[in-house]
């Protein structure tokens, strides 16, 4: 009985897509706008979860089975990364790589925007995702037991075959889990994107320039897409992780 | 030939171990627990790096430097089966084969599996197979390379008797045909006296006495080797 109260009330802020806030509009101000924020949404959080697989993995199997003393210190600059106040990120990241800046200012002279641009965009989100996932990752790859990678390692596979017949196979729900949270940090991060990447909008800054330029009924269908490409993936990890808690 | 030195710093004591053996000698190293003996196997695999010394093995430098695992012309097998959980029994037994395929590879597989009795679970997934059986395909796993240093580590530790001398028939039989080097660890007498034809006494890191069983028995070097070969 307390579980299921508490159930209710936890997701008794979903009943907040039926308040009557009048008849819903794609569009804001700007016709198109909505659908281009779902579009670049998608593409670029899907580039930045590629960056956090490709950078965050080696990063993640490094603390996973590396003993050092020196470890303590990655993982505390990966948790830095977890912990910075989105807003406060996109700020720094501003002043970081701006135009006004040596580095920022260089790259703009070989073509790449650092700042409202597809390229800051998608940059600031594998900023502040990457750490999830590397945290997730991390121990999803610690999970598998090192006796078996050894083993397999004697019975005669090079490190990259150990990884991708043993340690992958064994981690992969928890990979996934991974992969989850960084695509629901990334896709739903407004208040360093706002900062870094105003245009091109994605679904959060569109859902609020929506609502601050035509109101609730403008939001409503975006607000429904935003769940809908937010929520389906990680929840169905969830349950498969839940109903397969373990490999090893 | 087979030689190594090998120095492990530990916290209670230094491991260290002087070994000498033919081509096909089956080595026993005894000794009660906490001495060294696992320590000497896992430096021997590479598991563990040894802080100096050197392991030859033919031609073949081990260490130092460390040679990688893949390129170690050994089979280890402690008393962890550490069957691989997502693959199937064939597939462990199989497992890394298409890198090291040979003429019979094929034959000497379906050997193992009827030796070990391995038919009714071929196909089984490995997490579903009883601990005995599990110890029979990793068996079965360390030897279908065919490799010509087999080091075991405890590997009958928690085998009833009838499944231990079973598996240990089996192992002098594919010897035979193998005739592969062997050096297993143990604390309990019988297993390697059935096992090795020649022991070396472990405690606290050092050799402390070589030769064959009986010698061994007619005069133990310490009263802590005659405590433990009267408790056979």
């Amino acid at each position: 009985m307390g579980m299921l109260t508490f159930t209710l009330v936890l997701l008794y802020p979903l009943s907040g897509l039926l308040a009557p806030v009048g008849h819903w509009q794609w569009n804001g101000s700007i016709p198109g706008s909505t659908t281009s924020a779902v579009r670049i949404s998608l593409v670029l959080t899907g580039v930045a979860l590629m960056l956090d697989v490709v950078l965050g993995t080696p990063v993640a199997w490094y603390l996973a089975r590396h003993a050092g003393r020196d470890r303590i210190v990655w993982e505390a600059a990966v948790l830095i990364s977890v912990l910075m106040p989105p807003l406060a990120l996109g700020i720094l990241l501003s002043l970081a790589f701006g135009p006004q800046t040596l580095f920022g200012a260089w790259l703009l002279r070989v073509g790449v925007p650092t700042t409202n641009s597809p390229i800051a965009f998608a940059t600031t989100q594998v900023y502040v995702s990457v750490g999830y996932y590397i945290i997730a990752a991390r121990a999803a790859l610690a999970a598998v037991p090192r006796d078996l990678e050894l083993i397999a390692a004697l019975l005669g596979l090079k490190p990259w075959d150990v990884f991708r017949r043993v340690t992958f196979p064994l981690a992969r729900l928890g990979l996934a889990a991974a992969l989850s949270i960084a695509w629901v940090r990334a896709l739903g991060e407004f208040g360093a994107v706002i900062v870094t990447a105003y245009y091109p909008s994605g679904m959060p800054v569109q859902i609020w320039v929506n609502l601050q330029d035509a109101g609730m009924p403008a939001v409503m269908p975006l607000l429904v897409v935003f769940l809908l490409t937010a929520l389906p993936l990680p929840w169905l990890i969830h349950l498969l992780v839940q109903r397969h808690p373990a490999d090893v | 030939m087979f030689e190594a030195h090998i120095v492990k710093v530990r916290r209670a004591f230094t491991v260290d171990v002087r070994l000498r053996l033919r081509q096909g000698e089956r080595l026993g190293i005894f000794g009660a627990s906490g001495a060294g003996k696992s320590t000497v196997l896992s430096c021997l695999a590479g598991i563990e790096t040894p802080d100096a010394g050197k392991i030859d093995f033919g031609s073949l430098r081990l260490f130092p430097p460390s040679l990688p695992l893949y390129r170690r012309p050994l089979a280890y097998l402690t008393q962890n089966n550490s069957l691989f959980p997502h693959l199937s029994v064939a597939e462990n037994v199989c497992f890394g084969l298409e890198n090291h395929a040979r003429d019979g590879t094929k034959t000497w597989v379906e050997k193992l599996k009827k030796r070990l009795d391995l038919g009714p679970v071929w196909n089984e997934s490995a997490r579903h197979i009883s601990g005995g059986q599990a110890r029979r395909v990793a068996l079965a796993r360390m030897l279908a390379r065919q490799p010509p240093l087999v080091l075991l580590d405890e590997p009958f530790t928690s085998l009833d008797r009838h499944i231990m001398h079973e598996l240990i028939d089996a192992l002098l039989e594919w010897h035979a045909a193998l005739g592969f080097t062997l050096i297993a660890v143990d604390h309990r007498a019988e297993v390697l006296e059935r096992l090795c034809t020649r022991a070396a006494v472990i405690e606290s890191g050092l050799i402390v006495q070589e030769g064959s069983w009986s010698a061994l028995a007619a005069a133990p070097a310490t009263l802590l080797l005659a405590r433990l070969l009267a408790a056979r």
